[in-house]
């Protein structure tokens, strides 16, 4: 007995020294960022730990590359993706979860086919199309050219979100005196607000860490997000790594942020796709 | 009866998937539809294209970038799906034996995924640069100065380099995966095989492992999907350089229709006809990823 305890507890302490080890090796990259983010710049290579603290980094940054600008950028881009996809995956989820119509499934599957197709495929005709439409370098244009993708998924995740409702409370709605459309608004619309920030979460993330479209289809640079905005500056600030670290910090922040408050749901939002099938 | 309750049975229906669909064939159809034709043309981004059949795809065929690039990819791909259905899985049943702070140490885990692909090539470019990068600052100060390595320079480097950032920035997305599978798996399985006497490897094993099958396709799936897509991380770390020896079907594909530094010669149509084979690779696996996903739900 006392030969398994020790074996226990020898397993016990040998799992939390490589999770501890573990933890100090995934949180090292980010914890030097900040580190260097803090320090003064002729400290960069001679000091782990800064000596003192400085945030004249932050000031440097944020006034040299116009952090707010492309920030703004970015929320506004996320706005506009985000208002898109909601409203158009609430209605299609709601129709493919919870209305009869005739070939609803085969409709589901064409609506959600575009969930397979890899933004890569369709960058090059997305240029020209934007370009045609007057739409390429324009905010508006790089919002609209990621609704597509998006919204397949968002459909595919509220559909299954409306199917798990159920279906007495529509009932009861109608023998209220709701129409369809009243069941719609006042039952199952108000119910499915977690759905929604689920996707609202997905779509923020995706469309504020978005790379390749945004620095495609956008040239000017007062018009740039934040992810392309930060890789065109780094060639500007190469090996000032103190302004870089505090750049991308501050890009992190908002991101940041959201997940701090809505862990569970961001975990959620982040891992409907893979645990729904 | 009739006409008008069919009008009407229809009416509610096309009005909700109307918005939807909108966008979804301004958005992704028609593009999609003019990715496949642009495949067979020929295509500067100023002239109008012309038709050339599938001298795109015979080209690309004997293209040496084209394969070299293929062959990273896969290289990509492979290691990331061994690394991401091995890794995370054992740190899950680590914070999913029950011991204490397990919610820190995932938070301390999950917290590189929030990070986008542009920042985490961004912060990996000072770590592996050879002169101030911090990695070889360590390895001088530890004593270790003859491990320095041209960790993005160096052709045979290259690749790996980049392999262990990409683990660093999705591992805690998988440790979630697994876990949130883990801990639905019914507690009266593992006190079944504990009374039979089956130790922990035995549990692991025998119980944790062959109940996670449909999550092991679901990462095998997802990290094949994105490994064969790669792109972001790439191409701000190296942008598919030195010399190709990182160049991944996504950066020559970009490489191609765009230019690295402002080349003057896009091959749009060539181009297109890269990202077809990125397109069919990836619906394959897709296609595979649903039929998972209904076996699941008829077992459920």
């Amino acid at each position: 007995m006392t030969l398994y305890s020790a074996m226990r507890r020898l397993r016990i302490s040998s799992t939390y020294l490589f999770l501890i080890l573990l933890s100090m090796v995934m949180s090292f990259p980010l914890f030097w960022m900040v580190m260097t983010s803090v320090k003064p710049q002729r400290e960069v290579f001679t000091q782990f730990l800064p000596r003192a603290i400085t945030f004249a980094n932050f000031d440097r940054v944020w006034n040299a590359m116009n952090l707010p600008l492309h920030l703004g950028n970015s929320l506004y881009v996320a706005a506009l993706v985000i208002v898109i996809v909601v409203i158009t995956s609430t209605l299609a989820g709601y129709a493919f979860g919870r209305m009869e119509f005739p070939r609803r499934n085969l409709l589901f599957y064409v609506f959600i086919s575009a969930m397979m197709i890899p933004a890569q495929a369709i960058l090059i005709p997305m240029f020209s199309y934007l370009n045609s439409l007057g739409l390429l370098n324009t905010q508006i244009g790089l919002g609209l050219s990621m609704t597509g993708g998006s919204i397949a998924f968002a459909t595919f995740l509220m559909r299954s979100f409306f199917k798990a409702l159920p279906s007495e409370l529509g009932d009861a709605g109608k023998i209220d005196g709701c129409n369809d459309w009243g069941v719609f608004r006042h039952v199952y619309l108000p119910l499915s607000r977690p759905g929604i920030a689920t996707v609202v979460i997905f779509q923020f993330m995706g469309t504020w860490n978005e790379f390749m479209f945004s620095t495609t289809f956008i040239r000017t640079p007062t018009l740039k997000t934040i992810q392309p905005a930060l890789y065109q500056v780094v060639g500007r600030y190469a090996i000032d790594y103190t302004a870089l670290s505090a750049g991308l910090l501050l890009a992190i922040v908002p991101i940041l942020i959201v997940f701090m408050l809505l862990q569970k749901q961001f975990i959620k939002g982040m891992t409907a796709g893979a645990l729904k099938g | 009866m009739g006409r008008q309750p069919r009008w009407r049975k229809y009416l509610l229906p096309v009005a909700f998937l109307a918005p939807g669909a909108l966008f979804l064939l301004a958005f992704m159809a028609i593009p999609m539809v003019q990715a496949v034709a642009l495949s067979f043309q020929r295509w500067n981004g100023l002239d109008t294209p012309s038709w050339i059949g599938f001298t795109n795809y015979t080209n690309l065929f004997q293209d040496e970038t084209f394969w070299l690039s293929l062959g990273n990819t896969l290289l990509y791909t492979v290691s990331m799906v061994v690394l991401m259905s091995t890794l995370p899985l054992i740190i899950a049943s680590m914070l999913n034996s029950g011991i204490r702070g397990s919610a820190t140490f995932r938070f301390i885990f999950f917290l590189p995924v929030i990070i986008s692909l542009t920042i985490t090539g961004l912060l990996w470019s000072m770590i592996y640069e050879p002169n101030f990068g911090v990695l070889n600052e360590m390895l001088r100060s530890l004593g270790l100065g003859n491990a320095t390595q041209l960790w993005l320079a160096d052709k045979s480097l290259v690749m790996p380099s980049i392999i262990v950032m990409s683990a660093w920035q999705s591992l805690g997305f998988y440790m979630v995966i697994f876990f949130a599978a883990m801990q639905a798996i019914p507690e009266e399985l593992y006190e079944a095989a504990a009374i039979d006497g089956a130790g922990v490897w035995h549990r692991f094993r025998n119980v944790t492992i062959p109940m996670l099958r449909s999550t092991f396709i679901v990462v095998i799936v997802l990290n094949t999907i994105n490994g064969i897509k790669v792109f972001d991380q790439v191409w701000v770390l190296t942008a598919g350089g030195p010399n190709h020896a990182s160049e991944t079907l996504g950066t020559y594909l970009y490489r191609t229709a765009f230019g690295a530094m402002g080349s003057s010669n896009p091959q749009l149509g060539y181009a297109t006809s890269i990202a077809m084979i990125i397109l069919v690779i990836s619906l394959i696996f897709s296609v595979i990823q649903i039929r998972v996903g209904q076996a699941n739900e008829v077992e459920n």
